[in-house]
């Protein structure tokens, strides 16, 4: 009798997850835990973190259905897959956002190209490494640092590497308070970060209103690979600024924003299973990934550097390293760095100019690489 | 043409994308330069507009 009750017992040990426990869980485990962690303690982008470490931290106990067909995590992320989640991503973004900065300063644009070097140097070296050229562009376009854009190109070039692309996109993402600093503080001078910028022009309400018309119009015409995310960021935006959709602006910006952060956080953190995660080729993505930051980072304050060869009124090259698209995390970066410098250089307003074209810039990238490599 | 699979393709891929990239982004920069010139057809009043919709 003793025996049978051990049976059961054992047969019962082998339904939970404990049997299947191993070390690979503990670890990932420990890193959805640092990942709360750092939202709690360091303040790192908690809106990302916190939902992304928890879903991370259930989806590698083992036995957890909600990550199984069926379960809401998994249904969370085939939202992310069948692109239902980037663009809605967009819509609100859109919705919570003032354009004018880049409207009233078309000169800082320019930088919005100019900061997603980082995208090919990963690419290349990703190819080197021997990825195909479509897993390589699916790398690369982390550098751009734009969540949506990163999971939307990646889902079109190489889906098989959605999970591990989407993590490293938005771990970068909320981890660039770290990343970026020491890259512009060692490429500009403590003289250049005290730069002041000029007031810049007040932009009036048709040119805000006619902005997204006339965006929506210029990226279907010429990037139709990637419109479904920039319209529907301009549609948000032109809710906004008409000022007669006031209950859909603040419904897209407000409460739907918050419904589709907790699904994406969610779907992308349950992504993260040790079987599929812990593996060679994780790490090379996620070193990718970090070189297209670094590089972004670096190529955009260069770039605002030699800008400044040629402008008589120079810029903050600090401003540079906003042209990564992730808004408004490198806006706020570019401000911190020189405030530490000048408290009372508040160069936020004007940070946001090359971090919006810089959305538009990863778009761009995206775009040309879809069409040069032949996927629609 | 759809770019080669190899190292040569990646750098290739590269070079074009951020070359038009960047001539992309000039031309939205021209665009948004011209966009005070939308002033002339008039001005908006915010506060007339959200009265109209009310």
């Amino acid at each position: 009798m003793f025996e049978q009750v051990l049976g059961f017992l054992q047969a019962m040990a082998d339904q939970t997850g404990v049997a299947h426990f191993w070390w690979g869980n503990v670890v990932m485990i420990a890193i959805g835990c640092a990942m709360i962690g750092l939202a709690i303690v360091k303040k790192y982008e908690p809106l990302l973190l916190v939902g992304i470490g928890f879903a991370c931290v259930i989806s590698n106990v083992p036995g957890s259905d909600l990550i199984l067909p069926g379960g809401l995590f998994n249904y969370a992320y085939h939202g992310i897959e069948l692109l239902i989640i980037p663009p809605l991503i967009f819509f609100g973004v859109g919705a919570m956002t003032d354009f004018g900065p880049m409207i009233a300063h078309p000169k800082l644009v320019i930088l919005g190209a100019l900061a997603h070097l980082g995208i090919f140097i990963s690419l290349i070296g990703a190819k080197m490494l021997g990825f195909s050229i479509n897993e390589s562009g699916a790398i690369g376009i982390i550098g751009g640092a734009d969540g949506p854009m990163a999971v939307f190109v990646c889902v079109k070039l190489a889906p098989h590497l959605l999970p591990q692309v989407a993590v490293a996109a938005y771990s970068y993402m909320a981890l660039m308070p770290l990343i970026q600093p020491p890259v512009i503080k060692l490429l500009t001078s403590r003289e250049e970060r005290l730069i002041r910028m000029k007031q810049m022009r007040p932009v009036s309400r048709l040119e805000k209103i006619a902005f997204p018309i006339v965006m929506g119009i210029v990226v279907n015409l010429f990037f139709p690979p990637v419109a479904p995310l920039i319209t529907m960021l301009m549609l948000g935006n032109l809710f906004k600024e008409c000022l007669v959709t006031d209950r859909l602006y603040k419904t897209a910006a407000n409460d739907l924003m918050n419904v589709i952060i907790i699904i994406l956080t969610v779907g992308i953190g349950s992504t993260m299973n040790a079987e599929k995660f812990l593996t060679f080729q994780t790490i090379e993505i996620i070193v990718l990934g970090l070189i297209a930051f670094l590089g972004g980072t670096a190529s955009g304050v260069l770039g605002a550097k030699f800008m400044n060869l040629f402008l008589t009124e120079k810029i903050n090259p600090c401003l540079g390293s906003a042209g990564i698209a992730s808004v408004p995390i490198a806006a706020r970066v570019a401000h911190i760095v020189a405030a530490k410098e000048d408290r009372e250089n508040l160069l936020i307003y004007h940070a946001m100019g090359p971090n919006l074209a810089g959305v538009f810039g990863t778009a761009i990238s995206g775009g040309i690489m879809l069409a040069l490599l032949g996927v629609k | 043409m759809i770019v080669p699979d190899s190292v040569y393709g990646a750098v290739l891929l590269s070079i074009i994308d951020f070359t038009l990239s960047i001539i992309m982004i000039t031309g939205i920069g021209v665009v948004l330069a011209l966009f005070p010139l939308l002033n002339r057809l008039g001005k908006l009043d915010d506060e007339k507009i959200r009265k109209a919709s009310h």
